[in-house]
């Protein structure tokens, strides 16, 4: 009897579902409701256009108010005008009389001034009454004395609106399966704060891409506009006016900085990868040790080190070569740390599987590690690009033909007030390399970063 | 005692032979570091090893260093009165952008890790920009500069906060702070980066088990999942952040001036810059480089032993 109600076969759950059910019986989630899209967006449309529609009215009612106490400031103002202009003309004629007492010669012209005072008396006080009968025209709006209830409320709606927006939009955007332990109102609250904080990371970048595009005199204009309104390319191309005229031309400079960043961080990769590699795969005696060592030095600052660094250079005839440069730069710590970081990720198991087909070493590093590494060495390549690109070398590079372009653009941006727009637009085109190298190669760290499902 | 320490001796022998053996069985290894090893130590161990000889004699390029002894040091401590200021400097700067920048950091790639996947690679760039941009803190002088035409100033003066432009930049007062306040929105750099990596790296199915188990909110999702699954990448973000943490120059040198005003800007790598590069003093400068050195190691030996309690 008892067997009569379970059913033979029970339908066909996902995991998923079956966990929330789960948890739905234990009552640690509430049972949700079925999210209907297309109902939650009218209803929050209907919500926001009510919004606005007070918003509207509430500005309204401020607009009239406003009319009203310009009105009245226009009053007093008028009458401020009427008793100053009769002072006015009282001291004008005062000193009209004066001076005809002491030159009868130009009592003509006296005269003339008194006629002239007294004819502005006249239209000051005609015009002073017309606006006084005006001004009685204006009667005083009833709801006046709710005024700043308007404004705090106008306020409190805008905010409320903006929020309630932002809320509908994350709701919609939010993918369909939540997951069970996130709530609504958290969420809101990190992707609000999130917004705020990001409008104010990128206000400074924003502003100095702006000022390498405003005209000279907008950049010294006060108050400040964010967004130039004549944008030009002035600045742009001023600077390669002055890059031009240069001793050495300015594509010596790109090229300089463009070999020096490829080699430099081609052989960065390939060298820390292959110490990276046996660091984090292979127990050997030493191992742990040196990597101890290399990440102590990864908190030595180069201006630390420079001084020491510097006679070293001199003494293996370095200074003033390409390899001052590139070959600290193979030795990054910050690369083999990384590296070794990621590597130890890779299953053991890979590269015991090789050993058993008869992989060696070599063949196991270039075959299976390095192309499962490629977030990895993404990551690195970005750091070493960075650096490089950003390096000024000023104290190993001497002659003008090796500098690199990062040096070249930093003395043209000392050039003081006179080239404030190259300024800002050497800041703009150093900050972008950077920028836009990582943005390219973030894509495909994510890429990689999601097919990369590998587990122990 | 005596048959003790022949023991112990033939053990010690016999683990230098078995390592020994082991090496020579793993030459292959040897071979893979050698590149790395031999630039790294031209170019990181040696200049260590000089810069700490140095630091006991008085040097300035020209003439052969001298040995001082520990001459360096006391003065150091005993005459040096700008030294204890930028000591005291960097340590506040450290203090509050270490951690903060640390936390804040981890919290902002966490965030951004719950995006949708478009929203979230534009978050990224957008937080890691800064750190990246080379020297566009410069913006902040003109933002933070001490006339009325500062916006700063201009905006609290139009809002009836201050009555007169505050010289932020200037005042021994505000300089420290406005300093804070630029390095902790260049915090985002390297250790961020490696958190959003860690955090897309975290195994989905361990949330799933945690879900079945009982974590009940994402806070302690956070504590009891993700944190101890990305313990690598919270070392390296704190040895990334100690690094940036105490190693302060560029941005006070730019912003308030070098030397500043009262040397209250002053930290301990701007003073190495002095003594090394304007004074050649580079025994001073190398005995300073030590102190800073050994301050980090410090501190990254207590932040590791702190990161070990994560999740437990």
């Amino acid at each position: 009897m008892e067997n009569k109600n379970i059913p033979v076969k029970p339908a066909k759950k996902t995991r998923g579902d079956i966990l929330h059910e789960r948890m739905v019986l234990l009552g640690e989630i509430k049972e949700e409701k079925k999210f209907d899209k297309k109902k939650f967006f009218l209803t929050s449309l209907i919500i926001l256009c009510v919004m606005i529609a007070a918003i509207v009215v509430l500005q309204y009612r401020l607009n009239t108010i406003a009319a009203y106490e310009d009105a009245l400031y226009a009053q007093q103002a008028a009458a401020e005008i009427v008793a100053d202009e009769n002072a006015a003309t009282v001291s004008e004629a005062t000193v009209a009389e004066a001076a005809a007492a002491v030159e009868a010669a130009t009592e003509m012209e006296a005269a003339a001034a008194v006629e002239a005072a007294t004819e502005v008396e006249a239209t000051t006080e005609a015009e002073a009454t017309t606006e006084t009968e005006a001004v009685g025209e204006i009667k005083k709006p009833q709801d006046y004395t709710f005024a700043p209830f308007y404004r705090a409320g106008k306020l409190l709606l805008i905010v409320g609106a903006c929020a309630y927006g932002f809320y509908v939009v994350i709701r919609l955007l939010a993918p369909k399966r939540r997951k069970p332990n996130r709530s609504v109102w958290g969420d809101f609250g990190i992707y609000f704060m999130l917004l705020c904080v990001a409008i104010l990371m990128i206000f400074p970048l924003v502003f100095s891409v702006s000022a390498s595009l405003k005209p000279l005199d907008e950049l010294f204009r006060f108050p400040p506009t964010v967004f130039p309104r004549q944008p030009t390319m002035d600045n742009f191309s001023d600077l390669f006016v002055t890059l031009s005229q240069s001793f050495v031309p300015f594509s010596r400079y790109l090229v300089n900085t463009v070999f020096l960043t490829f080699i430099g961080t081609m052989g960065h990769v390939l060298i820390a990868s292959m110490a990276a590699f046996v660091l984090a795969k292979y127990d050997f005696p030493g191992g742990k040790t040196f990597f101890s060592i290399v990440v102590t030095a990864l908190m030595f600052s180069g201006y630390v080190t420079g001084i020491p660094n510097y006679v070293i250079m001199s003494k293996l005839r370095m200074i003033d070569t390409y390899w001052a440069i590139i070959l600290p730069a193979f030795a990054a710590p910050i690369g083999l740390f990384l590296m070794k970081q990621f590597m130890e990720g890779l299953p053991t198991s890979l590269i015991e599987a090789a050993h058993l087909d008869g992989a060696g070493e070599m063949r196991i590093f270039w075959s299976i590690v390095m192309p499962n590494v490629k977030p990895a060495w993404l990551t690195i390549i970005i750091f070493s690009v960075q650096s490089l690109w950003n390096t000024n070398a000023s104290t190993v590079i001497y002659s003008e033909a090796k500098k690199t372009l990062v040096y070249a653009l930093q003395q043209i941006q000392a050039g003081g007030i006179a080239r404030t727009g190259q300024a800002a637009a050497v800041t703009v085109i150093v900050m972008l390399v950077p920028i836009t190298i990582f943005i390219l190669s973030q894509s495909r760290i994510l890429e990689t970063m999601a097919s990369s499902g590998l587990k122990d | 005692m005596k048959s003790f320490l022949k023991t112990y001796v033939e053990m010690k022998r016999e683990t230098i032979k078995y390592n020994f053996a082991k090496a020579k069985r793993m030459k292959i290894c040897y071979l893979f570091l050698l590149p790395y090893a031999v630039l790294f130590t031209t170019f990181f161990i040696l200049p260590i090893c000089t810069s700490i000889y140095y630091s006991f004699t008085q040097y300035n390029i020209l003439e052969k260093p001298q040995f001082v002894g520990f001459q360096n040091y006391i003065n150091l401590v005993l005459q040096d009165e700008v030294f204890l200021t930028s000591v005291k400097n960097t340590l506040v700067i450290a203090v509050i952008t270490g951690p903060i920048g640390y936390i804040l950091s981890f919290l902002f790639a966490w965030f951004i890790n719950e995006l949708p996947k478009w929203i979230r690679a534009i978050a990224v760039v957008v937080f890691y920009a800064p750190s990246i941009a080379g020297n566009v803190y410069f913006i902040f002088s003109i933002i933070f500069r001490g006339d009325i035409y500062g916006y700063l100033n201009s905006f609290l003066v139009d809002f009836g906060l201050i009555n007169a432009p505050i010289l932020w930049l200037t005042d021994p007062n505000y300089m420290l702070t406005v300093i804070i306040i630029v390095i902790l929105w260049m915090s985002m750099g390297t250790g961020f980066l490696s958190f959003v990596a860690g955090l897309q790296g975290v195994d989905r199915a361990m949330y799933e088990a945690g879900y079945v188990d009982g974590i009940k909110n994402r806070w302690q999702e956070l504590w009891y999942i993700t944190l101890p699954s990305m313990k690598p990448m919270l070392l390296f973000g704190a040895v990334m952040s100690i690094t940036s943490a105490f190693n302060v120059c560029d941005v006070p040198r730019a912003l308030a001036g070098y030397p500043s005003t009262d040397y209250a800007a002053r930290t301990i790598v701007t003073h190495l810059f002095d003594y090394g590069f304007s004074r050649f003093e580079m025994g001073y400068a190398s005995a300073i480089a030590t102190v800073l050195f050994l301050v980090m190691i410090l501190c990254n030996k207590a932040i590791q032993s702190m990161l070990r309690k994560v999740g437990s």
